[in-house]
């Protein structure tokens, strides 16, 4: 998982190590943009507790409009699963005295939509590095499967996810580029279906995708 | 420059079908391993019971009918279940001392019976007679239940002739694999494991 990262975020980079030698006179500032990344997710505190490894299945759909120098306004809409397997893992609910023990899938998947504002420090380059901050929330399903049963609970919630990356374009006047991105994201979401309840579920997120700019 | 978007949704599109793994199947999940689930009576304090008396055979229930079965498994389970009773402080009651507890296994063959997550914890019936009512959950599936069960006999109530069941460890999945009978005894190994509240000061 690491590897695919870190090839992307190479090949990125010498893409825009490229586009950065271009005439940066020429070219135009996007009114908006839409783009569509697939999208890694890495559970951390509460939530790294029930799933404890990153979960590569997920993607976005983005839209920024340009508002003024720079700032934009848009949303953002996706899907993502993180999932994981343990094997004889013995949980309990102490107050009931009840303790199981078998393998165990536990898996949450979500469907996150946000408002967002993003700030582009040189929107007018190929390479336009931001900083936003989305608002907004997530429909969550958390699943625990013990042998046929499958035992679940589905949450909404409000979450807070700042964001910094990178929208690069495929030339001066190119309609299309690549967007890189990293965010974490705080949710007032939980997790009650074991012995430790999981609150205020947060994960970090890397997003890498394809744009399209309108002029 | 047109093949460019192109080649990354292409990309965007193989990683997202790749990052999309399955799992299995409820009924291929079953096939799998053993579960093993346990539930004690969290209100009675264990210390307060030093001898038990084990039944010399497994109680198995099905569709059609119930028989007792006293084959080499049924006694390894038995002589597993007093083993790990003894290694808690309980002591084998002696003809014609009453025990404090009686210890039976049964087992469902074809059972739909299904207990995580219930919260009632009742009176028990008699419990030679047949098994009691619990709040369960159907499924369409064909499984195996052994239910070891630890039932209080030094707190008895003779006007309802009901017995009070303080323990109870399912070993859940029994009929869908082949399970040896050495991880039949590794399972009740681990409801007694999973359970450390079940031990016995008392002399």
């Amino acid at each position: 998982m690491k590897k695919i990262v870190s090839v992307i975020f190479l090949v990125f980079l010498t893409l825009g190590v490229v586009r950065a030698q271009e005439p940066t006179s020429a070219g135009y500032t996007p009114s908006s943009y839409y783009t569509f990344s697939w999208n890694t997710a890495f559970p951390i505190g509460n939530f790294h507790d029930w799933v404890s490894q990153p979960g590569p299945a997920g993607f976005d759909f983005g839209g920024r409009y340009l508002i003024r120098n720079g700032l934009t306004a848009g949303f953002n809409i996706g899907w993502q699963r993180v999932a994981k397997i343990y094997d004889n893992e013995t949980f309990t609910i102490p107050d009931k005295g009840i303790a199981v023990t078998a393998r165990n899938y536990r898996f949450t998947w979500m469907v996150p939509f946000q408002a967002v504002i993003a700030y582009h420090f040189i929107p007018q380059k190929v390479v336009s590095p931001y900083i936003g901050l989305g608002i907004g929330g997530d429909y969550m399903e958390h699943h625990l499967m013990i042998q046929e049963y499958d035992i679940y609970k589905t949450r909404w919630d409000f979450s807070l996810t700042p964001e910094i990356g990178i929208l690069a374009r495929f030339g001066a006047f190119s309609d299309w580029g690549a967007i890189l991105a990293f965010n974490y994201k705080w949710t007032t979401n939980r997790i009650d279906l074991y012995e430790e309840e999981s609150r205020d579920l947060q994960m970090l997120n890397i997003k890498v995708g394809i744009a399209l700019t309108i002029r | 420059m047109k093949t460019k978007p192109g080649l990354l949704f292409l990309g965007l599109g193989l990683l997202l079908t790749l990052s999309c793994s399955k799992y299995p199947p409820s009924s291929e999940r079953l096939l799998e391993d053993l579960a093993v689930i346990t539930q004690y009576d969290t209100k009675i304090d264990f210390n307060n019971y030093h001898t038990f008396s084990m039944a010399t055979s497994i109680v198995k229930i099905t569709n059609r009918d119930t028989t007792n079965v006293s084959d080499a498994t049924a006694t390894a389970i038995l002589d597993q279940i007093s083993k790990n009773m003894e290694a808690r402080g309980f002591v084998q009651a002696i003809t014609p001392v009453v025990p404090d507890f009686g210890v039976q296994v049964v087992y469902f063959q074809n059972t739909t019976v299904y207990t995580y997550y219930y919260d009632w914890w009742g009176y028990y019936p008699f419990w030679y007679y047949y098994y009691p009512y619990y709040p369960v959950y159907y499924s369409s599936y064909t499984t195996g239940l052994a239910n070891i069960e630890l039932i209080d006999l030094k707190v008895v109530d003779p006007n309802k002739k009901q017995l009070y069941l303080r323990w109870n460890g399912y070993i859940r999945g029994l009929l869908t694999g082949d399970h040896t009978t050495a991880e039949i005894l590794r399972c009740v190994d681990q409801a007694f494991i999973q359970t450390p509240q079940l031990k016995t000061t008392a002399n």
